[in-house]
């Protein structure tokens, strides 16, 4: 196993640029996700760490090399794709004993390697079937298995589980995670699905725009967000983000919203904003933090429920608050219906500011 | 409820009545279609089992009095002077046929693939370019590729009449194995070379084999194309023992003008190597069809 | 946010670089032209070269015997000297009529024999082959065959037509100017109709089931189901199959220069065996070759056509 490191890395397609000056290091034995939306990059750095792609600047190292120049083969890389890229026409035997074959290993070796691979995953018994005859979850299996008969010094993982259902998809996830805490593996591993990130990774990397937009563990990410996109991107349902504007009333600082209402601000949250180059602040909470009263309370905020829906454990509750959708989860047992008046209260501990303009995270210095 | 039933019933039958009717329609199209393609090729092989005086009558015989099999003994006796043509004009077919074949495949494959996974400059502009090639009548090129082979030195050998039906296939050929290409992942490709193949292994260990299909169905077309191939062969080559079948039959029959058992066996022979070819590689001809050029 | 701004900078910094940027990029993809380049050259020497000298010889006068040293500069001569004969209208009109009845007919055969064998019964693949082997067989065998079915004297339908009472002696087919092109035609299509099929065979298979049941659950009858859901999926091949059908009939030259060599008096000349008669039969090189370039012209808005119905699908892909 080896560590990875990203410096200054940018890759251009004529005058976009899908990568954007990304450095960070993934550390020995360490699963680091890349999560984004959809043309955010994220799988662009993969196929750049993995060199099939040239990249525009910036340098990769894989253990201690450079690696900027060198073929995929000579990388000491595994990769796992969405679509698992099982060679059709060979059997799960020979997709598994391929990347040995390639690498010359002598025929009995090559047995042994691809039986104990077939015993660690559970699929013995499909070694002479062709991959279309596999369901999807025995072909991600199969594909799994073609990453580590090598034991490489890096596995690469490109959604491997967005082309599963549901069920399985949770599945696989333990798997994944568990074969991770065996192996001690180095994994990079991008998804879109940042619930896949936040469950299986020890730091993820979020990317928007070709730009890294935090890298830090899930748990750092979801409490401190380091701006508005991750806010929003990090977290199910989404954080609520609520536009406001800074003034001072009696004394103390508040939040105005456009519709009348403004909402006093601790000390610490009033240096935060005052810190912030704008008046424009927007506020954000997950749904959690957000407290739902059926009548007016001090502090609390009237809104209007707008939907509701109950999942049994919890039910999430839909409102408008100055333009802004805002989420709110409450205990099955108190009964909301829509277009009921109710009334919000913020956790003054728990809420995150952001600065309106430059759509940073504010802090008090 | 019984009501509902009914009228299930009533409908189901009235609409197996049409179906009935499309199918016996599509039957007797068939039967149709059966005729008018195989009575012409029945009507060669009984004329050309019929002795040359028994293929001159009116009425016809419809089927000879004395079946012979003198035509076919003539035709590929060595020792006879016809036998000696046929036989050489076949050679010379099947090596014509057998390199263009060979060569279109070499050709075809890499650019194919090019076409297909590369993104350089100027990629459209040449993959149209090479289709319209299929747009231009051999007759267009004919004077100036002769003079052009004469300037080669090509005239009257067999490298002319190979370099041109190198460029009738190979338009087709690269539009189907593209089609094939760029419905084989390339993800295929890289899990191979980060499985530690080159480029090249990549494309020869997992691509080539996936294309198969299609390199068959190239390879066929090339080959009956240059099989059949006449209007180049009939100004290219004036020496005898170079000529192809086509127009070895044809000069040979128009000495001998009422010899029609003859040529209908010679068309017979002629006509065996291509359709026993085609009949037995058809299968993956409809599948490049329909994986290359129909299914994008 | 710094993303937007980043973005719109860098645009701006690479736009006036354009050519130097193409430049650039054809060499980043030097490698990928080898694979091209063979393709590349084989099609100059066999289609550049020949145009270009197609077109410079059409402004020529040229001695018989290709002794082109000798040949005399005559402007646009051998142009007015068609456009003005009375064959040259002949010719263009058995043409149409040759590539248009070809082309259509053989369409319709073989779009119906697909529709009729994509249903499963016994004995169809033995069928299916015997359908197809008219195309195989060398349009030479094949004109020789018809040649003998329609002979005057021993030909097999004019002795069934005889022997069924309908005429006292053989009709004379390819031997009479009102009867010989489209008895031609018939052996034409006899030899392309089983392409038709094979393309729309393939087509047909491509119809997604789901779409078909769909519309059975709504109500479709057979025939809407074809007009609604299978016609409109198979636009793309049909379009296709015809502009091929259409482009390999206005070339053809076998079957009426074996058969009838363009007579009798040129009833059955088309374009391709008329202008290979001016040049290797009268040896008239010039006028050929302003035939042939008035034939290419013809051929490219054609082509225009071609290519866009080939890259169809291709721009669709790039814009979903």
């Amino acid at each position: 196993m080896a560590h990875v490191v990203l410096k200054d890395l940018i890759k251009t397609y004529g005058s976009f640029k899908a990568v954007n000056n990304v450095s960070l290091t993934v550390n020995d034995g360490e699963f680091v996700a890349l999560v984004g939306p959809s043309g955010c990059g994220k799988t662009t750095t993969l196929n750049l760490i993995a060199g099939l792609i040239p990249i525009t600047s910036g340098d990769i190292f894989i253990g201690d090399r450079v690696v900027n120049g060198l073929d995929p083969k000579d990388r000491d890389i595994a990769m796992v794709f969405q679509n698992y890229a099982l060679y059709p026409q060979k059997s799960v035997y020979m997709n598994l004993a391929f990347p040995l074959q390639m690498r010359k290993l002598p025929r009995d070796e090559i047995d042994k390697k691809v039986r104990e691979a077939a015993k660690v995953l559970d699929m013995t018994q499909l070694l002479e079937r062709k991959p279309r005859e596999l369901s999807g979850g025995q072909q991600q299996r199969v594909a799994l298995g073609r990453a580590l008969v090598r034991d490489p010094a890096v596995f690469l993982m490109d959604e491997p589980l967005s082309n599963l259902d549901a069920k399985l998809r949770v599945q696989m996830r333990s798997e994944i995670k568990r074969f991770h805490q065996d192996l001690k593996a180095t994994i990079v591993y991008v998804t879109h699905d940042q619930l896949e990130a936040v469950t299986m990774a020890d730091r993820m990397a979020v990317m928007n725009g070709g730009f890294l937009q935090q890298y830090d563990s899930p748990a750092q990410v979801f409490a401190h967000p380091a701006n508005m996109f991750v806010a929003s991107f990090v977290g199910s349902p989404a954080m609520s983000l609520i536009p406001l504007e800074v003034s001072t009333a009696n004394g103390g600082t508040v939040l105005t919203s456009a519709e009348g209402w403004s909402l006093p601000l601790s000390q610490l949250n009033a240096r935060k904003v005052l810190g912030a180059t704008t008046r424009k602040i927007v506020l954000g909470a997950r749904h959690s933090t957000i407290k739902l009263h059926k009548s007016a309370a001090p502090g609390a905020i009237p809104a209007k429920a707008y939907t509701v829906e109950p999942t049994g454990d919890v039910t999430f509750v839909q409102a408008f608050l100055s333009g802004a959708i805002v989420n709110i989860s409450v205990s099955p047992n108190i009964a909301v219906t829509p277009d009921e008046h109710i009334w919000l209260e913020f956790d003054q501990e728990r809420i995150h500011l952001f600065d309106g303009e430059t759509e940073m995270a504010l802090q008090a210095d | 409820m019984s009501t509902i039933a009914e009228t299930a019933s009533r409908s189901r039958s009235c609409r197996r009545g049409g179906v009935d009717g499309w199918r016996w329609a599509g039957r007797i199209f068939l039967v149709f279609m059966l005729l008018y393609t195989a009575l012409p090729m029945v009507w060669m092989l009984i004329t050309s089992i019929k002795s040359g005086f028994a293929a001159m009558q009116f009425p016809p015989q419809w089927w000879p009095d004395e079946p012979t099999l003198a035509s076919y003994q003539k035709l590929l006796d060595p020792q006879n002077s016809v036998g000696q043509d046929f036989l050489r004009f076949f050679w010379n077919s099947l090596f014509v046929s057998t390199a263009t074949t060979i060569l279109s495949v070499i050709v075809a494959v890499p650019a194919a693939y090019a076409f297909s996974r590369f993104r350089f400059p100027g990629r459209n502009f040449l993959f149209f370019t090479v289709l319209l090639r299929n747009m231009f009548p051999a007759v267009i090129f004919l004077v100036p590729l002769f003079i052009l082979m004469r300037m080669l030195g090509l005239v009257n050998t067999h490298g002319s009449l190979i370099l041109t039906y190198l460029t009738f296939g190979l338009p087709l050929a690269i539009w189907l194995l593209k089609g094939f290409y760029d419905n084989i992942p390339v993800q295929l490709e890289q899990a191979a070379r980060i499985d530690g193949a080159t480029r090249f292994q990549a494309f020869i260990l997992i691509v080539m084999p996936l294309s198969t299909p299609g390199i068959i169905a190239t390879a066929i077309y090339s080959f009956i194309g240059a099989w059949n191939e006449y209007i180049y062969a009939y100004t290219f080559l004036s020496k005898n023992e170079q000529l192809t079948l086509p127009v070895g039959i044809q000069r040979f029959f128009s000495e001998n003008t009422t010899d029609f058992p003859g040529l209908m066996a010679a068309s017979f022979m002629m006509s065996v190597p291509v359709v026993v070819l085609f009949l037995v590689l058809q299968r993956y001809f409809v599948r490049a069809l329909t994986e290359g050029a129909v299914k994008h | 946010m710094t993303i937007v701004t980043g973005k719109t900078g860098a645009r701006q910094e690479l736009r006036p670089a354009r050519w130097s940027l193409l430049l650039q990029k054809i060499w980043e993809h030097r490698a990928d032209y080898a694979y091209v380049l063979p393709a590349i050259v084989v099609m100059l020497i066999v289609i550049a070269y020949p145009i270009y000298y197609t077109v410079e010889l059409s402004f020529f006068n040229t001695p018989p015997g290709l002794q082109l040293r000798d040949k005399i500069f005559i402007g646009f001569d051998n142009y007015t000297a068609i456009l003005t004969s009375q064959v040259f209208w002949k010719v263009t009109w058995n043409t149409l009529v040759w590539t248009l009845a070809s082309t259509f007919i053989s369409f319709a055969l073989g779009f119906a024999a697909a529709l009729a064998l994509h249903r499963d019964f016994v004995g169809r693949g033995v069928l299916r082959a015997i359908l197809i082997i008219p195309w195989v067989i060398s349009a030479v065998a094949a004109s020789y065959i018809w040649k003998w079915i329609y002979h005057s004297d021993f030909g097999i339908i004019g002795a069934v037509l005889v022997g069924l009472g309908l005429t006292d002696r053989p009709p004379n087919f390819i031997d009479s100017v009102s009867t010989v092109l489209p008895s031609l035609i018939v052996v034409n299509i006899w030899r392309e109709f089983p392409f038709a099929m094979i393309m729309m065979m393939a087509g047909l298979q491509t119809v997604p089931d789901q779409l078909l049941r769909a519309a059975k659950v709504d109500g479709a009858n057979a025939w809407q189901r074809f007009w609604h859901v299978t016609f409109p999926h198979l636009r793309d091949v049909s379009t296709v199959t015809i502009l091929l059908l259409a482009v390999a009939n206005f070339n053809s030259f076998i079957i009426p220069w074996i058969m009838t060599g363009g007579g009798p008096s040129n009833a059955s000349h088309i374009w391709i065996t008329h202008i290979y008669e001016l040049a290797f039969g009268r040896q008239r090189w010039g006028v050929a070759s302003a035939y042939s370039v008035l034939l290419f012209l013809f051929m490219m808005t054609l082509g225009y056509f071609y290519v866009r119905a080939l890259s169809g699908n291709e721009r669709k892909e790039a814009n979903s």
